[in-house]
């Protein structure tokens, strides 16, 4: 087990040095002079200079890469431009919310995807069924920020049953700090628990016509045992991978939602960023998220082995 | 011999979109205590069908229609599925063709075969795993306390299909329906889990109900045999008579059809192919394959006449 | 064969009819408009729904409802030819990969994993904050961050196909590789290429509305629904309807192409229905 996480780790290191030349190249994508166009047109000609040298712009391209990455792998992700401060210490005060945020919005996710799959496919073909095809789709077409608008409207503005302006932070207060979550992470979570949840479906019927199905029926189990513990942890390995690859959704999505809500996340610092043209935030938030993506992603897939025991020796 | 389990006209049909097929078209036999019955037939002749019935797992879209199974007294058809539930892997059990996919990839086999001693028993999991492994060891599984802790894919098909054995028969149960057991194995072990299945029988007293589409396979180890054709029983009686005098046409060309040791020239070959289910000709579904058809024979269905004592077939040539 | 059983998926139908009244509206987008989407007129600002605007104005007196139906014009541009972009893209790199094999298919793929890495909106974000906001830049952001799908699907093709025999056959007698990947690989992987097209249309539409959200995608005036909504949260308090019409547009642009994939899914891959 140790051996196969070492070896999962080590295919990650190029990944992860090919992830950060991306964002590093990023700036570089900048048409003309990326310290001019950070300045700029009111910028003199010095204050271009003294950011093209603080950015490290005057240097060889293959250097500039070599020195970034060191930087990165001692935990420094630049400096911003606009606040002078160390671009990792403000990802650290924001990005708590984003993962609570993103951690609520998975939860909800899970709590409608998993049940309304598994009935769906125990209901195969049956009105119930089509119903929540009709859902599912629907829940892959509905933009979330949108719904995020129209709720926020109602239940905030309308009802005043959450707050609509401020924050306060989950850890602080928790039940307080979850009224300003609620919203952003349902309407968030509603195109990942649509996929998921067809993703359980389609693999719950997959998995109950098989015949290891039939036979524990013939043991005498109920069928709740049958379809909970031996369908279910079964067609949940598939379901995993789908979960992994959807909560880059919930971190990408996180950006418009916390937008929307004017949640102090990291989506929010990454969009007000990118207004005043502060390049190393930019970078910073993108390569933080990114990171995260796929240390989850690793995550899911050292989880596969436990659902099924037959890829961990292959 | 007492009798312990009894179908009577049991009647099964899959409702498709092409319409619908009868599976199992009035079907009776019965097996005794004890007994080894087997039953013979080609994929389609409802020989499984009728074994899931008897657990009542027929899958969907099939139901049973008509009919009555008898045990202890009781018509299994009609008691409520929570008392089905307390027959099914204790009283009777059941085993499957391929042991590849009829055990959970993903739970340890002691998880499996555990699970079926607490679902039927109060115990407690350090007894449960004592009988397992004694089980296991009863079924001829070298190194059965360390074997206990392996996941399916670990075990090769044999020893896979020793488990499912192992764990049909935790309970001692009344009957065991062995559904193709054999079929899915080498040659070699298939004679071996056939050999262990049949010294189980004699040590444990089980019945067990044979279910195989090669006549070979009942010859050793079956009493009596019950031969199906398109949801039909054709012939029954006991495996001596049925080698020695098959009376129904259809037996007699399976036995033709088994290779002889020894045995020289072309293998004989029925005509035609088995129908489809959904369009049955009228009369005798064999009719249309029939090398002794007579005129009555695609007109009205044969009646079930005793040629021997004990020994039926469906057939107009006897009536 | 397959056209017939497409033909005769109801949901398909449905999707290609949503399909359909969308790029009508989009086509004809300067008659069934009532106003011009660009016209300000401080003396109708901010008006609930009349019989004069179907579905209000915004904060400078513009017609949301033709601006709505301008709408779809982007929406339908930027997910169409991103969606061109990430399959020529796509198919070009997949099939050289999946072809000439070795380091450089190992290099290409990683590069995809790892375009694969960032989640696909953000990595959008990034490269829309450097290169500026505007449609044409949206394409190449859209498409860019899709090609990865694409290119691991036709790669997948040519490794399974390139074996083959009767491509083997085609080298014995002569034929180049350019003509050997048009005419014996692609065209054996274009009913998944259909599928995954399909699927990143409505992906694009529900990217390009949120990047124009975030100000990132067609630049003010710009009637884009994006756009649109973003004016709305601005001026939530004072014209609560002019949020509600253009995210219905948005679902049912994405509704449509969703509905026809999932057809399309079940008449080329009968096994996951």
């Amino acid at each position: 087990m140790l051996k196969f996480v070492l070896k999962r780790i080590i295919y990650l290191i190029p990944t992860l040095v090919l992830v950060a030349a991306l964002v590093f190249l990023l700036i570089h994508m900048i048409p003309g002079d990326p310290a001019a166009v950070i300045l700029g047109p009111d910028a003199t000609a010095e204050d271009v200079a003294s950011v093209r040298q603080a950015l490290g712009l005057d240097r060889p391209l293959y250097e500039q890469f070599v020195v970034w990455l060191g930087n990165l792998a001692h935990g420094d992700f630049g400096v911003s431009i606009h606040s002078k401060r160390p671009v990792i210490d403000s990802i650290g005060e924001r990005f708590p919310v984003t993962l609570c945020l993103t951690t609520l919005a998975l939860v909800f996710a899970l709590v409608v995807a998993l049940p309304s799959g598994v009935l769906a496919a125990v209901y195969h073909n049956t009105n119930k069924d089509y119903l929540f095809m009709i859902g599912t789709i629907l829940g892959v077409s509905v933009p979330g920020f949108w719904l995020g608008l129209m709720a926020l409207l109602v239940f905030s503005v309308q009802l005043g049953w959450f707050p609509s302006t401020g924050f306060v932070a989950m850890w602080e207060e928790f039940w307080e700090g979850l009224r300003y979550m609620i919203l952003p992470a349902i309407t968030l979570s509603l195109f990942m628990a649509a996929v998921v949840a067809r993703m359980v479906r389609s693999s719950m019927l997959e998995v109950l016509r098989l015949e290891y199905v039939t036979h524990a029926r013939a043991k005498g189990l109920s069928e709740w045992k049958v379809i909970t513990k031996h369908a279910l942890k079964n067609a949940f390995a598939p379901t995993l991978t789908t979960i992994g690859i959807q909560y880059g959704m919930l971190l990408g999505g996180a950006v418009v939602t916390e937008t929307v809500f004017s949640l102090p996340g990291l989506g929010k610092y990454l969009v007000v960023s990118i207004y005043m043209r502060d390049y190393p935030v930019v970078q910073g938030c993108i390569l933080f998220i990114a990171l995260v993506y796929v240390f989850i992603n690793t995550i899911v897939d050292l989880l596969y082995g436990y659902f099924d025991p037959r890829v961990q020796y292959s | 011999m007492e009798s312990l389990l009894s179908i009577e006209n049991l009647e099964v049909s899959f409702h498709t979109s092409h319409g619908v097929a009868q599976a199992v078209c009035g079907v009776s036999y019965d097996i005794g205590r004890g007994e080894v019955l087997g039953v013979v037939g080609e994929s389609g002749s409802g020989k499984s069908v009728t074994a899931l019935s008897v657990l009542r797992l027929v899958p969907y879209p099939g139901r049973i229609s008509a009919g009555r199974i008898n045990y202890e007294g009781r018509d299994l058809l009609q008691i409520p599925e929570k008392q089905m539930r307390k027959v099914r892997g204790d009283r009777i059990s059941m085993i499957f063709q391929e042991p590849m996919i009829s055990l959970n990839p993903a739970f340890t086999i002691e998880n499996q075969l555990t699970e079926a001693l607490h679902n039927h028993r109060k115990m407690s999991q350090k007894e449960a795993r004592e009988r397992a492994i004694e089980m296991l060891a009863l079924v001829d599984i070298p190194d059965p306390a360390k074997r206990i802790k392996d996941y399916p894919h670990h075990l090769s098909g044999g020893m896979r299909q020793r488990v499912m054995i192992a764990e049909a028969l935790l309970l001692d149960p009344d009957v065991l329906l062995a559904d193709e057991p054999t079929t899915a194995l080498d040659v070699t072990v298939q004679a071996q889990v056939l050999d262990l299945m049949h010294r189980l029988n004699e040590r444990i007293g089980t019945a067990i109900m044979l279910i195989t589409h090669n006549l070979g396979v009942v010859a050793e180890s079956a009493r009596r045999v019950v031969v199906m054709y398109c949801g039909r029983v054709v012939e029954q009686g006991p495996v001596k008579e049925i080698f020695e005098q098959a009376r129904h046409p259809y037996t007699q060309g399976l036995l033709k059809s088994i290779p002889k040791p020894g045995g020289r020239g072309k293998l004989y070959e029925m005509d035609g192919i088995v129908p489809s289910l959904f369009e049955l000709p009228t009369g005798c579904p064999f009719n249309p394959r029939c090398p002794q058809r007579r005129p009555e024979c695609g007109k009205s269905a044969p009646p079930w006449r005793e040629v021997q004592p004990g020994h039926h077939a469906l057939c107009w040539l006897y009536a | 064969m397959f056209w017939k059983k497409f033909l005769h998926n109801p949901i398909g139908m449905i999707g290609v009819i949503v399909i359909a009244m969308n790029i009508f509206m989009a086509a004809f987008a300067p008659v069934l408009a009532t106003h011009n989407p660009l016209a300000i007129n401080v003396a109708q600002q901010s008006e609930e729904p009349s019989a004069q605007h179907w579905f209000g104005t915004d904060e400078f007196g513009r017609d949301i409802y033709s601006r709505v139906i301008y709408g779809s014009r982007i929406s339908l541009y930027i997910s169409l030819f991103s969606v061109l972009v990430a399959t020529f893209l796509g198919v070009a790199i997949g099939a050289t990969s999946g072809y000439y094999g070795g380091w450089m298919d190992n290099i290409i793929m990683r590069i995809m994993d790892a375009v694969m890495s960032f989640p696909a909106i953000l990595l959008a974000i990034g490269i829309l904050a450097v290169l500026g906001p505007n449609l044409s830049n949206v394409v190449l952001a859209l498409g860019l961050v899709y090609t990865p799908r694409f290119a691991r699907i036709v790669r997948g093709s040519v490794l399974s196909l390139k074996e083959k025999e009767f491509v083997e056959a085609s080298k014995a007698i002569g034929n180049g590789d350019a003509f050997i990947i048009f005419r014996h690989i692609l065209p054996n992987c274009t009913a998944p290429l259909i599928v995954q097209a399909t699927a990143s249309l409505a992906y694009a539409i529900l990217a390009e509305s949120m990047l124009s959200f975030l100000g990132l995608g067609a630049p003010p005036p710009a009637p884009s629904w994006g756009n649109i909504l973003s004016d709305a949260r601005n001026f939530m308090m004072d014209n609560a309807m002019m949020t509600v019409f253009p995210g219905l547009a948005i679902t049912m642009a994405v509704l449509g192409f969703n509905l026809v994939g999932d057809a399309l899914r079940d008449v080329l891959d009968p096994r996951l229905k």
